[in-house]
């Protein structure tokens, strides 16, 4: 009969070697590959070994577990191993997939084995519920990690010799000076590359409008609108300084200022 | 005349309370009804006699705190008020009664007598009724501090529970505890030595993390070696990614916000080092200059670098509020971007103390 093959993906080397421990003496026939230190290797490993079972830690650098399962999960018997994911845990217990916690029990590991010994050689998975099982993972750790926003938080600015990371909120307003747009926020002012029309596109309209075609201003800085001849008006600032314009073609964000 | 509100006193300060007002109107009508019974006099002129000097003595106690010399405390300025103004409000009183004519009035020696009789009167009921007013003044001012330190105790306790909170929840992450003990019960497994150092270092970590109700004792020195136990943990479980530096600070023995170096060195780990599949290095130091007492602390790493739209966290803006409540409003948190990749985190402050 073929030797049963695993593969460990784990990015923390002293929890692949202890699980390799484990499997040794629960498992003594069972052919262990080289060691995956993240997603990534694991499929190029498992392309070269193709093992028939993958033990996957979820959280890993690169391409993380649930993103490797699901590239895997027709073709091997997945168990899942983690530190602490409540919300994981909830998806694993509605079935469909095989999980570990860590630091791992060896009694349970053993059931783990025990069920992959019955359930060898035969089909994988369920495989519907297992890929509705990984939608839900994948939707859970999804939701917990930061959701990138849409529009810039951040302005990067040359200011002598380092690039300031300018959080907009601190931005009173970018304005066009030649070939550059010059920005001022709360501790001075910078030049950068990206265009009024860049800008424009990507900061916040809900916090950030364009006045001019070389003017856009942070709303929280604006203290009043005045008026002027010819459909224009005048921008000052809650800090005083400089005075921006407001073209006609851009005066109906201040209509009802 | 019982309206002493009425009076024309330049400073509100010398108007009587309404309550006072009220209870010395009250009185005043009510004495007069003996008084009138006992002089046969109309009951009318009676109480205008003893509300006029009623109103009066009012007028002087109330206005004595305000006008008081300051050698004077307030309750014997009250009291010297009354004993002063009693002979004075009947002598107005009689002056009113008479027309002007008091002069030929007093030298008749039966409205001597009555003369006396009033003043003692006066000072008969002014004297206490002063009294009993200071001790009812004194009792609502100790409920009104009662009431303002049981406040105070409400806003520490609440301050309190959002440490607490703050530190239960947010810092000592369950992923992190439970993979750091995985990891230890790994190196105990396998005999290792470093099990005992490795332990120590997630004991000083707990320490630190847990809720501490005295934040007075934290200093530079006590963050840095928290720094240093966070990351030799850290490193126990990814040695091939993350390598690190933490300097000896300029001002170990400065009074310092307690996480707010780590909370920066988490996040290098978290949102740098972690994410990267080869890692990177996370240095921490600090320089101060001697001559202006300027501080300057950083943590930098060289991580996968933080995209122009990531949301900030709120750990950026506690930082800056915490450090404006230690070093002053002129405390600053800058970002740099690390060529190639990398992030960089600035704090600046001046030293109160100047070494």
């Amino acid at each position: 009969m073929k030797p049963v093959k695993a593969l460990i993906a784990d990015d923390e080397p002293l929890l692949r070697e202890r699980l390799r421990a484990h499997l040794a003496v629960l498992w003594p026939d069972l052919v262990l590959t080289d060691d995956a230190r993240n997603g990534t290797e694991a499929l190029e490993l498992f392309a070269a070994h193709r093992p028939d079972i993958v033990f996957l830690d979820i959280r890993m650098p690169g391409m993380n577990g649930i993103d490797t399962a699901r590239a895997l999960a027709r073709s091997a018997h997945l168990v899942f191993v983690t530190a602490y994911e409540q919300y994981a845990v909830q998806a694993f217990d509605q079935g469909a997939v095989d999980y570990l916690v860590k630091p791992v029990d060896r009694m349970r590991l053993a059931d783990t084995v025990e069920r992959l010994k019955r359930q060898l050689p035969g089909s994988a998975h369920d495989h519907a519920a297992m890929a509705a099982t990984l939608d839900r993972l994948a939707a859970r750790l999804g939701h917990r990690a930061a959701t990138p926003a849409r529009w810039l938080q951040w302005i990067k600015a040359s200011v002598g010799n380092s690039v300031r990371l300018i959080p907009v909120e601190q931005v009173h307003f970018l304005r066009a000076e030649e070939k550059y747009t010059r920005v001022v926020w709360d501790e001075g002012e910078a030049l950068i590359r990206k265009t009024i029309r860049e800008l424009a596109d990507q900061l916040d309209p809900e916090r950030f409008v364009q006045t001019h075609r070389s003017v856009i201003v942070n709303l929280a800085s604006v203290r009043e609108v005045v008026r002027g001849m010819n459909e224009t008006a005048d921008l000052h600032l809650r800090n005083g300084g400089e005075v921006l314009p407001v073209s006609r073609s851009y005066l109906h964000h201040f209509r009802q200022m | 005349m019982t309206r002493p509100t009425s009076l024309r006193f330049p400073i509100s300060a010398c108007l009587p309370a309404r309550r006072h007002a009220a209870v010395v109107t009250a009185f005043t009508l009510l004495l007069s009804l003996p008084l009138h019974r006992i002089s046969g006099s109309p009951y009318l002129e009676v109480f205008g006699h003893v509300g006029c000097v009623g109103a009066i003595l009012l007028v002087a106690y109330s206005a004595a705190v305000a006008l008081r010399p300051r050698w004077l405390g307030p309750r014997l300025a009250r009291l010297a008020a009354i004993v002063l103004a009693a002979p004075v409000a009947v002598l107005v009183t009689f002056l009113i009664a008479q027309r002007g004519n008091v002069v030929a009035f007093l030298l008749k020696p039966q409205s001597q007598t009555a003369y006396v009789a009033m003043v003692i009167m006066a000072l008969l009921f002014g004297v206490p009724f002063s009294l009993i007013a200071m001790r009812s003044e004194r009792r609502q001012r100790e409920r009104a501090d009662r009431l303002q330190i049981e406040l105070e105790k409400n806003r520490l306790e609440r301050e309190l529970l959002d440490v607490r909170l703050r530190m239960l929840h947010a810092q000592i992450e369950p992923h992190f505890l439970f993979n750091t003990l995985a990891n230890i019960e790994a190196l105990v497994a396998s005999g290792s030595p470093n099990a005992a150092p490795v332990l120590r270092h997630l004991i000083a970590y707990l320490r630190a993390a847990m809720p501490r109700v005295n934040d007075a004792d934290a200093t530079l020195e006590t963050e840095l070696q928290l720094v240093r136990s966070y990351l030799e943990l850290m490193r126990l479980r990814m040695p091939d990614r993350l390598r690190f530096a933490v300097a000896a600070p300029p001002a170990a023995a400065l009074r310092f916000p307690p996480m707010a170096l780590l909370t920066l060195v988490e996040n290098a780990v978290r949102h740098g080092i972690d994410p990267s599949v080869d890692g990177g290095e996370i240095d921490v130091g600090g320089r101060c200059d001697p001559r202006t007492g300027a501080m300057t602390l950083w943590v930098s790493d060289t991580g996968v670098g933080m995209p122009e739209t990531a949301t900030p966290g709120t750990g950026l803006s506690n930082l800056r509020s915490r450090l404006h409540g230690f070093y002053g409003d002129t405390a600053r948190v800058d970002l740099h971007e690390v060529a190639p990749h990398g992030v960089r985190v600035e704090l600046h402050f001046q030293l109160k103390e100047r070494a």
